[in-house]
């Protein structure tokens, strides 16, 4: 959390922080505590979940939440079509899923730049091939692409995260290449160069530094893209394996469920929306931190 | 005369009542493609039955082997292996063509003597003893079979061998003199038949509309129009009915009844469909080739428990692989299968189970409850020491030799055991073919029996020893007759009837009708 | 300029290529579709009969071959669940889809870019900021949950709209409401971001000098440049989002579009309705891609002569 009290010795990182909280306006101040809440919730999961998320008990199927008739003691948020703790279901599955987004959105990150960067300085043959391969993952729509490699290897965790990581690595690959070819064209590339510079010095020192805030927006996006995503894939049958909880198969099974016991798709549809908007508000955030300062360049 | 004058007024007060009447149903799935012959999926035998006939007819209404006329008046054994049918008169296709012994011949010898893939595939595991069917005259055809035939009705009642027009047919595609696969494959987009319905309209995995069938030969069809519409979604399926969008939906999960219930427009009508959901078992699993893990399998699990909690108790678990319809071959004194969760620990203990994990195949969506009793009967596994996890994949893994347990079902294709238990487990079967189940000379033996025998206590005394060898070493256990429901607006009444193979949408004379409040 | 058209069909057709080889051995992949095609109950034998019946029991290369033939030749193949050309099939299905697009776009249109000028224009005020947590949640919000939660509310609960299919005008209220979520979010962004570039530059500067009316500087100036942006947006960004988007709302309203057709015959392992419908979208997509492409080349000589 961001500290409010000043300690006596401020580390940067903490003052830089603190410059951020104080041009945050209102509804990105939300956001933060709203998106760091939600990290906190996943990582205690196992601490505070009140009982485990595939613990059935067939005989209290389907009962409502606190407050309403038939409501199970203890099972605050109610219970899903086998019996299970909603709300542990919700807490395990939010972990699980931010864990999928971050590893997805990390591979798509590192494939999409390394790309890019190639693709952009090496110019050439291998830039006409990263291109060619963009242009071919544009045309296909993503949820299709999903389709294909889930059903030749099966929904496994891991193939999930494989897919979830193929996701956006174009985008990545677009902006990093055009980024890298705006900047090679600046005087002080220039001047590296005839300074005697190799290129992966170039590259690392130069180029890199100037391309983080661009890929650091574009991720944040890529993150909530992926929750919906994943949620997308779960409602048409081929997510993670069940028992295992994410929120988006609790929407995608509890979906049957709607018109009978709602709480069932409300409150992991509530959580998605939390997670997908703070990512969403957070990401805008930094991109106009991250224009403020280009333009103060 | 006047007589005759009072039957016509009427039946022309009738249509004139009927003719209003147009329905539409929300299905959960709409055939790809319409052909009696190549088909024996539980989404298609909900079309046939509006639009085809068979030789042999069947009183629906109860329970049991109550053969009609249908489009055969008489029949009767000429030979023990040949039988003689009369063939009824005057019966017109959809088309226009007059229906004569040439078209019943043809229809049959599709069957019979194969040559277009699916039909082969098709006919091959319950109409193995048909040799061929020939013309007598126009009205009289002659039926032959291998071995003498216990069955000779029930396999005259089938959907695969109702009747369609050959010239017809010929002539979809090609050279319209000679049958070729084009044709079958033509056929199946443009289906006509005898029945009290024609399908007017075909858009596959989409649409059927009938359209009543003013020639048809036997009482005229209550409705002038029934659109059978595609509506995936369960909750779309149940809104479509309060939009008015549907008036009738099927596959309504046993979850959603309250809601019909509690609507007053609305009823649902359901029944224990005469089909097991069954969980099966490799045997030929290095694991599991001891039968001893695989009665622990099937002994952990409560069944009861699973139709209380996931079918609220509406379901039917058998104890053994037999139904009510069989008849005189339905057996419930049999006790093949049970729950034992003590003996299931001891016999694990007895085999030395260290603890491996046996998967439990499912598909998502295909099984009704299918995946929630997956993931129960896991849990059920668990209480007794038993590893399980569940394994979702659209996938059928019945022929893979790493398959431990999946779910499946064992549907009555028509009703006596050899349509259900016979189908699957015949040796030579699929079962056995896909390598998941093994038969002996022995059991071929008692299989003979059971199949052949022409005296019934024969039949059920070898079924009887088929089911105790089933129970030593399974490879099979039925969980339940699922109970399927269909709902619909309060004025139709319409029911699914109890002589039907599962998930008929009757709609014949008889069959449904309208209240007027 | 021909050169650069040529050189974008080209690529164009190179992109297609390749996409037909991936999904071609993608599928085969996946496994003998026969027992989803057909049903259970198969012996081996009986498998091994209707996989030649299919043409799969073939070496894929050899397979592989015959399809790159029958493309040639301008045949793409017979469907395994219904046994008529894909062509036939897929054509039934592109006007439901392309209705439910245009429907969507007209709505995304209407409202994102008055909102994101206005988004623009109120940056400092409460308005600005209403407008864009609405767009937020719309892109938080995944299309299928609004999608369920709006056939609860007005179709289960108070009966107001259909729900099945694309028979009249009011069944296209809630699909293309649902559809248009994520893209009205995403296209208020874009037309924002777009204004807040413009409304910076020099020649609106100019233009306030000289005396012009606020309401024309911006409508006239402003929005006419902006407009290049958001037009690109909406063909580059749009057509990917919508053909996946519609996936999922067509399978829940029974829309008979080709989004519900090619999850199904993905799911059904229909591989010749797979593969021509994903070449199809990928055409369209490709086809949208280069006229953006070519039109953005013309408006703007800079990208044409460094040779994008």
């Amino acid at each position: 959390m961001v500290s409010i009290t000043p300690t006596p010795r401020t580390s940067p990182l903490l003052q830089a922080l603190r410059g951020h909280w104080a041009a945050a306006n209102g509804i990105q101040r939300v956001a933060i505590v709203l998106g760091l809440s939600l990290i906190a919730l996943a990582a205690l999961a196992p601490l505070i979940a009140p009982f485990d998320p595939v613990d059935q008990s067939l005989i209290s199927r389907l009962r409502p939440p606190i407050g309403f008739a038939r409501y199970k003691s203890g099972f605050y948020l109610g219970t899903d079509e086998l019996g299970r703790d909603v709300l542990s279901r919700c807490l395990y599955g939010l972990r699980l899923t931010l864990s999928l987004a971050l590893a997805g959105a990390c591979i798509g990150l590192l494939t999409g730049a390394s790309l890019g960067l190639t693709a952009g300085i090496r110019r050439g043959w291998v830039e006409n091939l990263v291109m060619a391969a963009v242009d071919i993952q544009i045309a296909v729509p993503f949820t299709l692409i999903a389709l294909l490699i889930l059903a030749i290897f099966g929904s496994s965790l891991q193939v999930m995260v494989l897919v979830l990581g193929v996701y956006g690595w174009e985008q990545y690959a677009r902006i990093v290449r055009a980024e890298v070819r705006k900047i090679a064209e600046m005087p002080f590339i220039e001047a590296a160069r005839a300074a005697g510079a190799s290129r992966g010095h170039i590259a690392r020192n130069h180029i890199l530094p100037n391309i983080v805030s661009p890929l650091v927006v574009q991720f944040t996006l890529s993150v909530s893209n992926i929750v919906i995503l994943e949620s997308t894939l779960s409602f048409l049958g081929l997510g993670v394996q069940p028992p295992t909880a994410t929120l988006g198969s609790m929407v995608g099974v509890g979906r049957d469920y709607m018109p009978t016991a709602p709480w069932i798709v409300i409150a992991p549809a509530a959580m998605i929306l939390l997670v997908t908007f703070a990512v969403q508000i957070l990401g805008d955030w930094m991109r106009d931190r991250a224009d403020v300062r280009l333009r103060e360049r | 005369m006047l007589r005759l004058l009072l039957s016509t007024a009427l039946a022309t007060g009738l249509a004139v009542t009927a003719q209003a009447q147009e329905i539409t149903v929300g299905a959960a799935n709409v055939s790809s493609y319409l052909d009696p012959g190549r088909d024996h999926s539980n989404v298609g035998s909900q079309f046939y039955y509006n639009a085809f006939d068979t030789l042999i007819g069947k009183n629906h209404d109860v329970i049991g082997a109550e053969w009609r006329p249908a489009l055969a008046t008489e029949w009767q054994l000429v030979e023990p292996k040949v039988m003689e049918l009369k063939l009824r008169q005057g019966v017109t296709f959809h088309n226009g063509e007059e229906m004569t012994a040439d078209d019943v011949v043809f229809s049959l010898n599709r069957m019979y003597q194969a040559t277009f893939a699916p039909y082969l595939v098709r006919s091959r595991d319950r109409l193995g003893n048909f040799t061929g069917a020939e013309k007598v005259d126009d009205y009289t055809v002659r039926i032959t079979v291998e071995k003498e035939e216990p069955l000779w009705e029930t396999l005259l009642n089938l959907q695969q061998v109702m009747i369609i027009p050959e010239e017809y047919t010929k002539a979809l595609a090609g050279d319209p003199t000679v049958a070729e696969d084009s044709d079958f494959e033509a056929f199946s987009l443009a289906p006509v038949g005898t029945g009290p319905y024609r399908v007017s309209e075909f858009v596959p995995g989409e649409r059927v509309v009938y359209e009543r069938f003013d020639g048809f030969w036997g009482e005229p069809a209550p409705l002038a129009r029934a659109t059978v519409r595609h509506i995936p979604e369960t909750a779309s399926r149940l809104t479509a009915l309060k939009t008015g969008e549907a008036d009738i939906v099927t596959n309504i999960a046993p979850d959603q009844l309250a809601l019909i219930e509690s609507d007053d427009s609305l009823r649902a009508v359901g029944s224990a469909t005469p089909l097991f959901h069954v969980m099966i078992m490799n045997m030929n699993h290095p694991k599991l080739r001891d039968p001893r893990i695989r009665q622990a399998m099937s002994l952990a699990i409560d069944r009861d428990t699973l139709n209380e909690a996931l079918w609220l108790g509406k379901a039917v678990v058998p104890s053994s692989h037999t139904l009510a319809e069989y008849g005189d071959l339905y057996m419930p004194e049999l006790k093949t299968f049970e729950y034992n969760p003590e003996k299931a620990r001891q016999l694990l203990q007895e085999a030395g189970y260290d603890g491996f994990e046996i998967t439990f195949d499912t598909h998502p969506v295909y099984y009704t409850n299918g995946l929630l009793a997956a993931q129960a009967i896991t849990e059920m596994w668990a209480e007794v020491g038993l590893k399980g996890r569940v394994d979702v994949a659209e996938m059928w893994s019945g022929n893979d030799p790493e398959m431990m347990a999946r779910n499946w079902s064992n549907p009555m294709y028509f009703a006596d055991p050899f349509g259900s238990f016979g189908v699957m487990w015949a040796p030579g079967g699929p079962s056995q073919s896909e390598g998941r189940f093994n038969t002996d000379a022995e059991y071929a033996e008692i299989w003979e029996r059971f199949r052949f025998s022409k005296d019934v206590a024969a039949r059920k005394a070898a079924y009887a020893e088929l089911m105790e060898r089933i129970r030593q070493d399974p490879p099979v256990l039925p969980l339940y007759r699922p109970y399927e429901s269909w709902a619909m607006k309060k004025n139709v009444n319409w029911a699914p009837k109890p002589g039907h193979i599962p998930y008929v949408l009757d709609f014949r004379a008889g069959s449904i009708s309208f209240s007027d409040s | 300029m021909i050169m650069f058209a040529l050189r974008t069909v080209l690529k164009m057709a190179i992109t297609l290529f390749v996409i037909i080889t991936l999904v071609f051995f993608a599928t085969r992949l996946s496994g003998n579709p026969i027992d989803i095609v057909v049903g259970e109950g198969l012996t081996q034998e009986d498998r091994a009969v209707l996989t030649a019946y299919f043409g799969l029991d073939a070496p894929v290369w050899e397979q592989y071959l015959r399809y790159l033939r029958s493309i040639l030749a301008g045949e793409f193949g017979i469907s395994f669940l219904e046994r008529r050309p894909v062509s036939q099939i897929v054509a039934e299905r592109i006007g439901p889809s392309l209705q439910l697009l245009a429907s969507s776009l007209a709505l995304t249109l209407a409202v994102a870019v008055p909102l994101g000028i206005a988004a623009a224009l109120y940056r400092k005020s409460w308005i600005g900021s209403a407008v864009m947590i609405v767009a937020f949640l719309g892109y938080a919000v995944p299309n299928f949950v609004l999608a369920i939660f709006m056939i609860l509310i007005f179709a289960f609960t108070l009966n107001w709209l259909p729900v099945v299919g694309n028979g009249s005008p009011w069944h296209f209220v809630m699909p293309t409401i649902a559809m248009s979520g994520v893209l009205i979010a995403a296209l208020t962004r874009f037309t924002r971001n777009a204004m807040l570039d413009v409304l910076g530059q020099d020649y609106m500067r100019t233009a306030r000098a000289k005396g012009l009316p606020e309401h024309v500087v911006i409508f006239k100036h402003g929005l006419k440049n902006a407009g290049v942006t958001i037009l690109s947006v909406l063909g580059l960004q749009i057509a990917g989002m919508a053909a996946s988007g519609n996936v999922v709302i067509e399978a829940i309203f029974s829309w008979p579009g080709i989004g519900d057709l090619l999850v199904r015959s993905a799911i059904m392992r229909d591989y010749p309705v797979l593969q021509f419908g994903v070449i199809s979208v990928a055409l369209a997509v490709v086809v949208i891609n280069a006229v953006v492409d070519i039109a953005y080349a013309w408006a703007d000589p800079r990208i044409r002569l460094a040779g994008g």
